[in-house]
This record gives C-alpha cells, structure tokens and sequence, in this order.
C-alpha cells in the first residue's frame, strides 16, 4: 500500500504546487490591472474633483501650470489620462469589475464554509449512491433470474400477464428517461412545486439525475452477471447451496433482502456471486465518485444555488477572479483525489481480508 | 430484417432514430418554423461536435495509449512526465475543464483572435475531447495487459513481428476493435451531455460574459432560452393541474421537444452501447 499513498501524495503536491503557482500568476495580474499609473496616482484620491465641469477642469490645468510652469504639454497629457483612467474605472465599475477582490483570509473562510458544505453533500450523495446502484443491479439480477424459471414463463403467455410486460416496459422507459436526464431538466420541470435550492434536493437530484444510477448499476449488474457464470458457482450449487431467486419461496431471496441497507444473502449462492462482484467494483468506485462530482457542480451551477462552491465558481469566473477561480478547482481536486486514496485503502483492507493478511500484489490494485 | 432487430442495440437504435423521426414530424406539424429551426440547428451543432470528439478521442487515446506503452519498457522519466500529465487532466473534473476551455474560446471569439465558424467547431470538441480521451486511453491500456499477460505477445515476438505491428494491428485493430467501438458509443453520449451542460450553465450563469450569440447553439443553449425554461416550467403545473398535459403537445413544443431529443437521446445512446456489449459478450 505504501507505493500507492506515496504515488498519491507525490501527484497531490505536484498538482497542488502546479495550481499554487497559477493563482500566485493570476493575483500579480489582476494586481498589474488593478495598479494606478504613477504620473496620476497623486490626484486620483481626489474624489471632489469633477473634470467633466468645465470649470474644474480649467482649475486643475491652472494648478497643474502653477505646479510645474515649464511643462505644459505634460500637464494636459497627465489630464487627459487622469480623465480617460477615471472612465475607464466608471465602465469597469458598470461591468462588474467592482467585484473583483483578491483571494484574502475572509474570502478564503467563506469558501471552506462553501467547502464544507459540499463535501456533506457530496459523501450523502455518494453513500446513497452506492447503495442505489448496489440495489437496482441486484434486483435487475433477481428479477432476471427469476424469469429464467419455469414458473414465470408459463404465466407469461396468458393475455393479462403480456399487458402487464407491456406495462413494465412502458414504466422501465419512463424511469430510464428520468434517471437519463440532466438534472437541470428535472429540476426546471418540477421548479414551480418544490425549492429546489435545498440541499436535501440537491442530494436527491444527485442521486437519480445525469444517469449516475443507471450507468453505475448497468456495471454492477455485468459484474454480477460476469461472476454467476464462473465455475465456482456451478460446483456451490451441485453441492446443494441454495439457488432459487423466487420471493416466496423457502431458501429463496426475498424483497427486503434485495433493499437491506448492508446486503447478506446467507446460504444462498449470490451471496458468493455479490461478495465477489462488490470487491471487483471497488475500483469503479472512483470513476462513480469523479462523475458524482461532475453532476453536483453540473447542478448547483445550472440551478444557480447561491451560497454553493460551485455556483461561487461560476460567478467568480465571471468577475475575472481567476485566483478565487483557482482555489476553488484545488478543493475539487483535493476531493477527487482524497476519494481515490479512501477506495484505494478500502481496496487494500480487502484484499488483506481476502488473502488472509499474507502477501500482497499491490500493482493488482487498479 | 427481425433478425437484424433481435439484437437489443439494434433495436434500440431503430427506436431512437423513429423516436427522432416522430419528434420531428409532430413539430413540423405543430411548432413555429423560427423555433423549429432553432432545435434543428442545436441540434445539428450538438451531434457534429459530438461527432468529431469522437475522431479526437480515438487519436488522442491511441496515441496515448501506445506512447505510454513504449515509454513505460523505454524511457521510465518519458513515462512519469506523460503520467503525470494525463493525471493532471484527470485531475479536473470533466465538466470544470470543459466550462474553461469554451469560455476561452468565446473570450479568443470576442477579441477576434478566432472567426472561422469551422475552427470555433474543431476547437469546441479538441476541448470537450481533451477531458473525455483518458477513457479511451484507460482501455486500450488494459487491452495491451490484458494480451500481454498470456502467451499472445511473447509467441508473436519469438515469430519476428515488430512491437509497433503487435500493439497497433494485432492487440488494438484486430482483436480489440469490438471494445474500441463499444467504447465510442459511450463517449459519443458523454460528449452529448457534457456539450449540452456547458452550454446550459454558460447560457444561464454566464450570459452576460458569454452570449449566446458568440458560442454555436447546441441543445443545451436552446434549453436555457427563456421560452424554452419557461414550457419546462410548465411541466410541474401539470402536476396540480393534470387536465393541462394536452396542451403542453401543442403550446409547449419548443422546450418539451428540445429535453425530449436530449434524454432520449441519452437514454437510448445508453441502451445501444449496453446491447453492443452484449451482443458481442464484451
């Protein structure tokens, strides 16, 4: 494991230093910007001084001649560029430049605030995930098996039971089109019912939009699926392990095996079949937690959720403080990496389970 | 043609194309031409970029993948430094490189620096391919191990064949093609709403940086038209007021119609790429 960490933590600095030293870039520009040209430094404090007035402006010129007498060209260039800088700071102001601030410690907290909460909704969403997607493959894998059965076939070629495929399948295309939508779909759909800025619905829309669950559980299910054709399973059940998938059938599975929050199939074959396919899909793990991460910054961006990393990213992006900007994709990162080094340590405390703690082959580890 | 339509991605596929077929007559019938014209483009936009990324990520994971290949048994620093670069790019999430790189090219739009309506298209999907190619790359690598590992490589080696025709013609072409195109489909449909996002969250939270003049509409941008929020909107109220969901057909066609073709068309880029797998046992 400690090849691992170390590989970690070395790509960690390097990305960390990489994006140190861009916001180190982006904060002497905004400060070259932001700087006042030194001829009119000395009369840009002066706020009463109006130079679209006439008269004003004539006074300064007199001031400016009574100041340095020899240098009349000079005097008028340092007006005309008091004039034009003044302007520009009006239209600037008028842009949105007013918001530019430099990353400074108030702005730094408000952000690990902003952090923070995100990280919460990020590891509900995550767990919740992980047991959506656990959940929709086993019960697409029993639901499958038990089709499989005699029993279930021969009720299928009466009348009443084929309306109700049809209705199945018609209900399976309305719940693939849900879970296939973009969350801002889903959220502008149902936007004039519910708020949708809560964080509770940001979990939930995290959970069941930009097909998370569906992708990540289509895997799970050909884990499954991959690991029931393996020739252990075949010698478990001529050994006699019990494998009916029926509900309501002794030794069978039943609903709330399927739904159980930590899923054990005592005595039966899948839960050799699941054990194993849980362990293979620890390594998806990280790809489902990267595009997690991709559909909440999707969603508190599209949805506009003020208050939000992301949303804050977005809208510092759009006040040109690039800095801000950067700081906040080092916290993205973190995150994506810190996830990383949690299912690799979870891949390793397996591994040791399973091979009794004696050697073993960490390059394995993908 | 039944057999052709027993395999499921083929099936899928023949749904998704009449799905289109009949989206696309029922707004001929219904829907204005401005706003019909205004799918069509966003429409045509979406999926030729989507296209094209296509074409990047193949290059761009092959090349990678073969790079890494050759620098991993040559040149170990070549490796770590072309490791760490696509770690870098991993290291970003998707969407965040992808919202990054499109401002810059509206900002190059803007300053003048980039008119070419084809460059602007190339560009939009080099960028949304630089985030997605490390998929491709991941698997052509596994692919390489995977033929390394048994006796394929070593026994093609005693026989004389060159390194380069192995990897390239024998692992890669000959007996990975199946799993590269299955791939592809996947990032066709990730390119789609990856594409369609950006546009989106540009289109609302950047309108005034971005316009939506400056960046070609893609259905994204067409979803976040005020019209087009405005008939999402008006889905919810069919849930108080379910006597409504008629006229939602007739009145509400541009933003219905526009999250139709973008849903289904995930959906069913989904189900055709699952049926692939299938159907070759991939």
């Amino acid at each position: 494991m400690k090849p691992k960490f170390g590989e970690h933590l070395l790509s960690t600095a390097l990305v960390a230093a990489l994006l140190l030293g861009l916001m180190t870039l982006a904060r002497n520009d905004a400060a070259n910007k932001d700087a006042v040209p030194a001829d009119i430094a000395p009369y840009v404090q002066w706020d009463f001084q109006d130079l679209n007035d006439p008269f004003e402006k004539a006074l300064f010129a007199d001031f400016l001649s009574a100041y340095r007498p020899g240098d009349a060209a000079g005097n008028q260039r340092t007006i005309s560029r008091l004039e034009s800088y003044r302007r520009d700071r009006v239209l600037s102001s008028l842009q949105g430049a007013s918001y530019r601030e430099p990353l400074g410690a108030a702005k730094l907290a408000s952000l690990l605030w902003m952090y923070c909460k995100f990280l919460l909704v990020y590891a509900l969403a995550l767990a919740l995930t992980h047991y959506g997607v656990q959940t929709l493959a086993v019960w697409r894998f029993v639901r499958d098996r038990r089709r499989a059965q005699p029993k279930v076939r021969e009720t299928g070629r009466r009348i009443p039971e084929r309306i109700l495929a049809l209705f199945q399948r018609l209900a399976s295309m309305a719940a693939g089109l849900v879970l296939f939508s973009p969350a801002y779909v889903i959220a502008y759909s149902i936007r004039t019912e519910f708020d949708t800025d809560l964080p509770v619905f940001v979990v939930l829309l995290a959970v069941v939009s930009n097909g998370l669950l569906a992708m990540y559980s289509t895997k799970f299910h050909a884990f499954l699926t991959a690991e029931s054709r393996k020739g252990y399973v075949e010698t478990a059940v001529v050994k006699n392990l019990g494998n009916s998938y029926l509900a309501n059938e002794k030794g069978g599975i039943a609903p709330s095996a399927i739904f159980r929050l930590r899923k054990r199939f005592d005595n039966h074959v899948f839960g050799h079949i699941f054990r194993n396919a849980e362990f293979q899909y620890l390594a998806t793990l990280k790809e489902q937690a990267a595009y997690l991460i991709t559909g909440l910054i999707i969603i508190e961006m599209a949805l506009n959720i003020h208050g939000h990393l992301s949303y804050e990213m977005l809208k510092q992006l759009l006040y040109g403080n690039h800095d801000t900007v950067i700081a906040i994709v080092l916290l993205l990162f973190l995150t994506v990496k810190s996830t990383e080094v949690f299912t690799d340590a979870l891949i390793f405390i397996r591994q040791r389970k399973y091979a009794n703690a004696t050697r073993i082959n960490l390059d394995a580890i993908p | 043609m039944m057999r052709l339509l027993a395999g499921r991605d083929v099936r899928w596929l023949a749904i998704w194309l009449g799905g289109l077929g009949l989206a696309g007559a029922w707004n001929a019938a219904f829907l204005n031409r401005p706003a019909l014209a205004l799918i069509l483009t966003g429409f045509l936009n979406t999926f030729a970029v989507a296209g094209m990324v296509l074409v990047f990520c193949l290059g761009a994971g092959w090349g990678a993948a073969v790079a890494l290949h050759y620098s991993e048994e040559r040149t170990r620093p070549g490796y770590l430094v072309l490791t760490f670069l696509l770690n870098l790019i991993r290291s970003v999430p998707q969407i965040v490189g992808i919202l990054f790189g499109y401002v810059w090219i509206a900002e190059a739009m803007k300053r003048g620096t980039l008119r070419n309506p084809s460059a602007i298209f190339i560009l939009m999907s080099a960028v949304t391919a630089l985030f997605i190619f490390n998929e491709m790359s991941d698997l052509m690598r596994e692919r390489i191990a995977h033929f390394k590992k048994g006796d394929f490589y070593s026994a093609m080696r005693v026989c004389g064949i060159s390194k380069a025709r192995i990897v390239n013609f024998h692992i890669l072409w000959k007996n990975s093609r199946m799993h590269v195109f299955n791939k592809l489909i996947s990032v066709f449909g990730m390119a789609v709403f990856l594409q369609c996002s950006v546009s989106f969250i540009i289109s609302v939270g950047l309108s005034t940086e971005v316009d939506l003049i400056t960046l070609p509409s893609t259905l994204g941008s067409v979803l976040a038209n005020i019209d087009s929020k405005q008939d999402i909107l008006a889905v919810g109220y069919t849930f108080t007021h379910p006597a409504y969901i008629t006229r939602m057909f007739f009145n509400h066609l541009q933003g219905l119609t526009t999250a139709f073709v973008l849903v289904f068309s995930l959906l069913c880029i989904h189900r055709i790429s699952t049926g692939f797998a299938e159907r070759h046992r991939l």
